[in-house]
């Protein structure tokens, strides 16, 4: 399915749009700038409308696939609420003026849109693809969706919502249904594009370096890992809400956590925290029922496997596992509640995640208040992370910069005016 | 005396009574042989804290340390030196990781032609007429280490063959898919009398049905035509087709009957010939023991559970593959079949760790490989 111009089209007419595409997007330069208030005020009604139950009958398989609740759905749909959106746009654009402002006697300065933006989504349950491209629309950008393979029409849907909203956007949204293997299309889209936003891994980060002309801007939002960092004596009941954390995710997400760096050299110390840690885990575990049967199965196997080559010092049982490993290195768990848990003296922080830079993301931090909180937080920030948080690393807060960055700043330049 | 010969050569592949006897001390024959003549696995045993000298040592079978399929890809654990392997096998896998390696000498040989020559008596492979082979699988060439191109061509010995068509075809040192000349060679053969055999991948098998059904194509095989299936368990999984649905096919495009179609399934590390039996199912041979194990503690399962499967066989003398534990899911039944056999029988139900998940962590997608279905999520 394509929309274009406000229309759904079947895919045997992509070819076409595609060849009047660079006209189109002219036409709509050459006409009226889009009306952020109007962008912001057609979200908000359409968030109304989720709340209102009005997209229900899609949303909640979706959310049920997730295994997301209500209530945090009805919260996504509060983050395009007037109020939301307004907030959102002061952050990130740190007061930048969609009109010229004076900046001194002779230099006048405003914020522009990038103008044409290709957004390569991945991901089709949580309707990501439409959030990127409501972001593009914040901004006053010309949109070009790629749709992830196997969509299931839900950003399609709800981008036709908002056109039905603001007729007026209907220039600025197109959604293509090319496969990634489809390089030539994909480079013709790029090439009409001043950004290109990439949603996905390194394989897909790789291919948009490849197909990217210099000229073009690369927005990247990449996949991440984060960790805990904690005293060899952190209390349990903090411990307890990085377990549930670690349990709700099943260590998914870019913010879960891969695994505990504590705070030690002395390897006995770091056996008992691994084996105080794997308690509090089986009594999470328990709360919030057992992983899927087949990942279980998988790590089962991975861990006997382990055992039998007799690597690392393992605790398994009742589907979780923490394993005591011996370098420091930050590292992809086996997912699905295993832990890994490794010994990094704090002085040493830097020079054991420097070289990670661009995956790492959030650290939880398991530390009381003083002095070598503060300096451990100093390093972790020197290191290249962006977000320190506390037991619950994956809740996201409104309001949050998205990986070191405000997507609406990225999406926009400043123009400078002599006047 | 050698009890592993002799289980071998039980005339009915499925002699349950005679077969619970010898199996326990065949697997101790093959056991000691492997831990007194492969160190590494004898360091294996003895860290797992398994004698196989001890009085109830092979009392329960599920006691005997079992080798994860995943170990084999990482250690070439041979028990016999190295000049007397006549089979070197790696799995079916095609990027050239992640192979298990598995050798085969003489005796483990044997064991294999006194297990397949029973299979296909009581399963009426043999025949004597002159038959057309097609091969859904590589072309015969001996340096081909894998183990399905070697069955594969093995196979064709089933009965006189007029003929042997490949789909993967050797071609300038490399394989390639000729799914078009196949399909020409399956319409003029329906015209023929003589019948035609078809083996290999059941994915290869599917992708032709398919295409040939695109094409309109509707032709009847020779009358004793047979489709088998085997090669991996698991290209079935991938395509997410019903076994009635591949049948269906089978029938409609060319007109083989669902008694003539006959899967097969073993594995590098696990090389027995499992057969189905008429009602498509896999029965335990006298050749073969299956544990399910708990996926949380591999601690053994009641029947009628779903676990991981772990076989157990005394063919093979060249690599310990006295206890084998896959990377599948399934389920032993009890029930009675009806097909005549009285020995439970095997489901598969796949592979694990095959889920359709959404991932944003680093790296996580190389890990989760093998679903159909890459979600990636991202969080806000």
């Amino acid at each position: 399915m394509i929309l274009a111009h406000g229309k759904l089209y079947e895919n045997k007419e992509q070819g076409a749009i595609i060849a009047s595409l660079k006209a189109a997007i002219c036409e709509t330069l050459n006409g009226p700038k889009l009306d952020t208030e109007e962008v912001i005020l057609a979200c908000d009604r359409l968030s109304k409308k989720a709340e209102g139950g009005a997209f229900d009958e899609i949303a909640k398989p979706l959310l049920e696939f997730a295994q997301v609740d209500y209530a945090t759905y009805l919260d996504y749909c509060r983050m395009f609420s007037e109020k939301e959106l307004r907030k959102k746009l002061d952050t990130e654009l740190c007061g930048l003026s969609e009109s010229e402002t004076k900046i001194s006697e002779h230099l006048f300065r405003e914020r522009r849109p990038l103008g044409v933006l290709l957004h390569i989504a991945a991901g089709n349950v949580d309707a990501l693809p439409a959030y990127s491209v409501i972001e593009g629309l914040l901004t006053g950008n010309i949109n070009l969706l790629k749709l992830p393979s196997g969509d299931n029409g839900v950003s399609v849907r709800l981008l036709s919502e908002l056109i039905a909203e603001c007729p007026a956007l209907k220039e600025y949204i197109y959604v293509f249904d090319v496969p990634s293997t489809e390089i030539e299309t994909i480079k013709t889209l790029a090439g009409l594009s001043d950004g290109v936003v990439v949603w996905g891994g390194d394989a897909a980060v790789r291919a948009a370096h490849r197909f990217i002309e210099p000229n073009t801007k690369l927005i990247v939002w990449g996949h991440k890992l984060s960790f805990a960092y904690a005293l060899p004596g952190c209390p349990d009941d903090m411990l307890c809400s990085l377990a549930a954390d670690i349990c709700k995710t099943n260590q998914l997400l870019c913010s879960s956590c891969q695994g505990i760096f504590v705070d030690t050299d002395d390897e006995e110390e770091l056996r008992s925290f691994g084996e105080r840690f794997f308690e509090i885990l089986k009594k999470e575990n328990q709360r919030y029922g057992k992983a899927p049967r087949g990942m279980r199965a998988k790590n089962t196997l991975k861990l006997y496997d382990d055992k039998l080559e007799n690597r690392d010092t393992i605790f398994a049982g009742e589907g979780v596992s923490v394993v005591i490993r011996s370098d420091s290195e930050l590292e992809l768990s086996y997912l699905f509640r295993n832990v890994w848990i490794k010994a990094l003296p704090h002085e040493k922080i830097i020079s054991a995640l420097k070289h990670q830079k661009g995956y790492l993301q959030s650290c939880a931090l398991f530390i009381p208040d003083g002095d070598t909180k503060e300096t451990v937080i100093e390093s972790l920030k020197r290191t290249g992370l962006t977000r320190i948080t506390g037991p619950s690393l994956s809740t996201m807060l409104f309001g949050e910069a998205h990986d070191g960055t405000f997507a609406l700043r990225e999406y926009s330049r400043i123009v400078d005016v002599y006047r | 005396m050698d009890t592993i010969k002799k289980l071998f050569r039980l005339k009915n592949p499925y002699d349950q009574e005679r077969s619970e006897k010898l199996f326990p001390a065949a697997i101790k024959q093959n056991c000691i042989f492997h831990y007194e003549h492969n160190p590494a696995y004898r360091a294996l045993l003895d860290g797992q804290g398994f004698s196989p000298y001890d009085k109830n040592a092979f009392d329960d079978l599920a006691k005997l340390p079992p080798l994860p399929t995943l170990y084999f890809k990482h250690h070439l654990l041979l028990s016999v030196p190295n000049r007397k392997l006549i089979v070197r096998a790696t799995s079916s896998g095609t990027s050239g990781q992640n192979q298990s390696m598995v050798g085969l000498d003489f005796y483990s040989l044997r064991r294999a032609f006194d297990e397949v020559r029973r299979f296909f008596s009581y399963h009426k492979i043999w025949s004597l007429k002159p038959t057309r082979f097609v091969i859904f699988g590589y072309e015969h060439k001996f340096k081909n280490k894998k183990a399905v191109a070697q069955t594969a061509w093995g196979f064709t010995f089933t009965a006189p063959a007029v003929s042997k068509d490949y789909v993967l075809r050797y071609r300038n040192g490399d394989y390639i898919v000729d799914l078009d000349s196949i399909e020409r060679k399956l319409i003029k053969y329906a015209k023929g009398k003589l019948p035609v055999r078809t083996l290999g991948f059941p994915a290869y098998t599917y992708f032709l049905l398919k295409q040939m059904k695109e094409h309109g194509v509707k032709v009847r095989l020779p009358k004793g035509s047979m489709m088998t299936l085997g090669g991996g368990w698991k290209q079935f999984y991938a395509e997410r087709i019903s076994k009635e649905d591949f049948y269906a096919l089978a029938f409609e495009v060319l007109g083989i009957e669902q008694e003539n179609i006959i899967e097969f399934f073993g594995a590098v590390e696990h090389p027995i010939l499992w057969t189905q039996c008429k009602y498509h199912r896999f029965h335990v041979p006298n050749y073969a023991r299956v544990i399910i194990r708990d996926v949380d503690d591999l601690l053994p399962l009641p029947n009628g559970q779903v676990g991981i499967i772990n076989l157990l066989t005394p063919m093979c003398r060249a690599t310990p593959l006295t206890s084998v534990m896959t990377d599948d899911l399934g389920i032993l039944h009890e029930n009675d079949c009806g097909c005549g056999i009285r020995s439970p029988y095997l489901e598969i139900i796949g592979r694990v760790g095959i889920e359709d998940i959404q991932t944003c962590a680093a790296g996580a997608e190389n890990i989760l490989e093998g679903k159909n279905d890459t979600r990636t999520r991202k969080t806000l």
